[in-house]
């Protein structure tokens, strides 16, 4: 029989499971689990087939020249009403080709916990396709920056974070400059297309806001907008390759990889700056590194990312001993994510909880394709179901990322878009899962309620029984 | 769609000995008790009121806003004058129409209780309806709708697939979106129902409260634009039986570079407001009059354009109150001036005005939510912020 542990492990760890994964998760949970914390050696294949970063960009720098071509035979005025949309019509394809990625390889990756890390540090430090400009970066952001890291040094994340064009891009960095810089006295020449939008002439203080209170120390670290301008000030400059034409971009930067963080001394505010007491001196991009440094190893910054972690995988109100266990290894080993997780694992309490998370669509859908095999989703059904659930992959509001508490789920109208979905897969998969109730007993097995039991026997159809399943409390939550 | 009658109402909550604590325990009779309705529109991301709202007559108006000053009224996409100092962004043109109806108050130099200017505990300030960031976990709506006579089961309806801060609570409160997915059978339903009867009550309560809301739903295929959801937000307060009180988002606010482009996202989102105040107006037909709808964001934009052509996290912004039963045709302001000397921290505009004192008279004076309950269960920390009068159009 397949134990409350064994359930744990696939549900509040990974993505459900198939009942032939259920009998090998049911030898060792435990293990299971942790077998499954170390890097990995190559990328999954849908996600290996994937644009490179590079060409993220290019396709950027082939719109934008398209752009400028058709702007010279259409009125003007008729062009601006649309430079955003142009954009994502062009970009789109992309993004839909990712989403399915990062579902493919959820559904059908041997790690899935490794995976389900990927999702809640790609949650943390997002970079959200809703704002149009950045709607074909999030791939490669969590490609390049998270997915390297996710067992590894927090620190080593942060930089690989900041400094990737994704997150530069979305959160305004490329635009910010010195008010005392040189560009900010004689500002470079820009391409004509970019004419409809003016030249950036001081800072911008979106990212470094955003790292303070969204990625390090937590909003009541006790910082203060003196310390929110200094920070901006440091990190003006910190910038991408922007190259002009694409042509001479993929001759000038080929064997450069993915790459593209570019110090641009011109647009660097000179001077020294003080954040959270503690000031540093004029220099480069090794001021700004400094103070990554300082965040990822302050104190506040263990306490507010094992709040996170824990009440990602156990309980939208962490137990508070589980929370200090995590920041404590956290600063014992200088942020190591592995350890982190890894001492998670071995906590009693995730193995304790009742499973009061309810999953989030993506990964409620996920779970789903998992667990049944199918139905089989094209990427417009795929969008399509997650957008009425209100989760588009890549695509939270802002810059906090989706909520991970039920309060905000949990609502009328989510239940009721799930349980529609639920009915329509049923239906898609009575074919290939005849029996329910069966399926049920070897997926859940001691974790199933006796009313679930019960109204997926008493079913009036298979479809009927699996839309039951689906709807449950037990494949609902984790 | 399958018709929710009584008689399956009494199925649905019969299946479990659940019913004495399932929401539907408060059903007794409709919501005709009160004629009110009341419509929040949240903001996300921060409006740059001084954009929504340009006080063009202050004298440093120009300069203070160097490179994102609207031209005067009467020249190409000027300010659309209110009065001497105010006017409307030239994209707000028929909330302009709303204001010569005088069913428009716009509101400015106005703040919740928080300066901090991080985006999400501003919200969380602006909809726990307390002075502190995650002080309360229920939102002041919810609150307010525990004063008001029990109707039948729904006071309150979010638009919106989520559940946001402000509608959380114990009041019983519903929430509907578009779908483009079939309809579930009434069986299945039921069936999913007994089984959240016996093992899930939150599952259970929240599918309750989502066929309540479809039993009343009209157009599910509008779409999901901003004046499509207004447009349903309206169906579902015109209802006689519907619910009283209803809450719509909208985001991408949050302008940190390039916000003066036409058809940018500001241009976009304000114009999209305009179309769905009246949006909401039509759908509401008859009960336009006894609505009043808030449009509130969780702060103000800094007054001097940054770096990047856009504004950054500021303080005191813009706010508006309007519908058939709003007292408007004039601007609500204390106005505290854009010279540099008088801006918060020499960057924002200073707020003058706590919008708990709006939303105190709005519910007061309109949805008659006692006094004793406003002060002590709506916003419990706010000694000292009386409700602002005059708010609401005497009948």
């Amino acid at each position: 029989m397949i134990t409350q542990q064994a359930v744990i492990a696939a549900q509040r760890f990974g993505f459900g499971a198939t009942p032939a994964e259920m009998v090998q998760i049911n030898a060792d949970p435990r293990g299971w689990v942790k077998a499954q914390l170390a890097a990995e050696t190559a990328l999954p294949k849908p996600l290996a087939a994937l644009p490179s970063t590079m060409d993220d960009q290019l396709a950027f720098f082939r719109w934008l020249s398209q752009y400028g071509n058709q702007a010279k035979s259409a009125e003007a005025s008729a062009m601006a009403t649309s430079v955003e949309q142009s954009y994502v019509r062009a970009l789109y394809p992309r993004y839909q080709r990712a989403v399915q990625a990062r579902f493919d390889t959820a559904v059908t990756t041997p790690t899935p916990v490794f995976e389900r890390l990927v999702h809640f540090w790609s949650n943390h430090f997002v970079v959200s396709g809703v704002k149009p400009i950045a709607i074909a970066l999030p791939p490669s952001f969590e490609r390049d920056a998270i997915r390297p890291y996710v067992t590894g040094k927090f620190s080593d994340m942060l930089h690989a974070v900041v400094k990737h064009p994704a997150m530069l891009i979305y959160l305004d960095n490329t635009q910010s400059i010195g008010a005392h810089s040189k560009w900010a006295k004689n500002p470079p020449r820009r391409p004509r297309q970019l004419a409809a939008f003016p030249a950036p002439t001081g800072l911008n203080e979106n990212l470094a806001r955003e790292i303070l209170e969204l990625h390090t120390v937590g909003v009541d670290a006790g910082y203060d907008q003196t310390d929110v301008t200094s920070f901006a000030n440091i990190i003006t400059g910190w910038q991408m390759i922007t190259p002009r034409q694409p042509a001479r971009f993929a001759a000038l930067y080929v064997g450069v990889g993915d790459d593209l963080f570019y110090f641009n001394a011109a647009a660097h505010e000179p001077g020294a700056q003080t954040v959270m007491r503690k000031t540093y001196p004029a220099g480069g991009v090794e001021q700004g590194e400094a103070v990554l440094n300082d965040l990822a190893r302050h104190r506040a910054t263990a306490t507010f990312l094992a709040t996170k972690l824990a009440r990602h995988f156990v309980a939208d109100e962490p137990p508070g001993e589980l929370v200090e266990r995590l920041a404590t290894v956290f600063r014992d080993t200088d942020g190591d994510l592995g350890a982190v997780t890894l001492a998670l694992v071995d906590s009693p309490q995730p193995w304790a909880q009742p499973q009061s998370k309810l999953k989030q669509p993506e990964e409620f859908l996920i779970s789903a394709v998992r667990t049944f095999g199918g139905p089989q989703l094209a990427p417009r059904q795929l969008l399509a179901s997650l957008n009425e659930m209100g989760q588009r992959p890549y695509m939270p509001l802002g810059p906090d990322g989706w909520a991970d508490q039920q309060d905000y789920w949990l609502s009328p109208d989510g239940i009721y878009k799930r349980i529609e979905w639920a009915q329509l897969a049923g239906r898609g998969l009575a074919g290939s899962i005849p029996e329910p109730d069966q399926f049920a007993d070897a997926v859940f097995g001691d974790a199933l309620s006796a009313a679930t039991r019960t109204a997926i026997a008493r079913a009036e159809s298979p479809a009927q029984g699996i839309a039951l399943l689906l709807a449950a409390p037990e494949f609902m939550r984790r | 769609m399958a018709a929710f009658n009584r008689r399956t109402f009494v199925k649905l909550v019969g299946a479990s000995a659940a019913v004495a604590t399932a929401p539907s325990a408060r059903i007794a009779f409709a919501n005709a008790a009160i004629d009110a309705r009341l419509l929040v529109v949240v903001l996300r991301g921060g409006m740059d009121g001084l954009a929504a709202v340009p006080a063009y007559g202050d004298p440093q108006y120009v300069t203070a806003r160097a490179g994102i000053a609207l031209p005067p009224p009467g020249e190409a996409g000027g300010v659309l004058p209110l009065d001497g100092t105010f006017g409307l962004n030239p994209s707000l043109t028929e909330f302009a129409a709303l204001y010569a109806q005088g069913a428009l108050l716009p509101i400015h130099a106005a703040c919740v209780p928080y300066h901090g200017r991080s985006h999400f505990e501003a919200q969380n300030v602006l909809e726990n309806g307390s002075a502190v960031p995650y002080f309360l976990k229920s939102g002041w709506m919810n609150r307010a709708l525990t004063a008001l006579p029990a109707g039948n089961g729904d006071l309150g309806i979010t638009i919106a697939q989520t559940m946001p801060v402000i509608m959380r609570g114990d009041a019983p409160v519903t929430s509907w979106y578009p779908s483009v997915l079939p309809q579930p059978d009434t069986d299945t339903l039921e069936r999913i129902a007994a089984i959240y009867a016996a093992a899930d009550t939150k599952l259970h309560t929240a599918l309750v409260h989502a066929r309540n809301a479809h039993a009343m739903a009209t157009d599910s295929q509008d779409g999901a634009q901003f004046p499509s959801l207004m447009r349903a937000a309206g169906g579902f307060l015109a209802n006689a039986t519907g619910p009283r009180v209803a809450l719509i988002e909208s985001s991408g606010w949050d302008t940190h570079a390039n916000q003066s482009l036409t058809y940018g996202a500001l241009d976009r989102n304000l114009r999209a407001l305009d179309a769905g105040a009246i949006a909401l107006r039509n759908a509401l037909g008859a009960q336009w009059q006894h609505t009043v709808v808030l449009v509130m964001t969780e702060f103000g934009r800094t007054v001097a354009m940054n770096g990047t052509s856009g504004t950054d996290h500021g303080t005191g912004g813009a706010a508006f109150l309007f519908g058939g039963a709003v007292a408007g045709g004039r601007v609500l302001a204390d106005w505290p001036g854009l010279a540099s000397g008088n801006l918060l921290d020499r960057r924002d505009l200073k707020p003058t005005i706590d919008l708990r004192g709006v939303m105190k008279g709005v519910l007061a004076d309109h949805l008659h939510v006692p006094d004793g309950h406003i002060e002590t269960i709506v916003f419990p920390d706010s000694t000292g912020i009386r409700p602002v009068p005059d708010l609401i159009r005497a009948v």
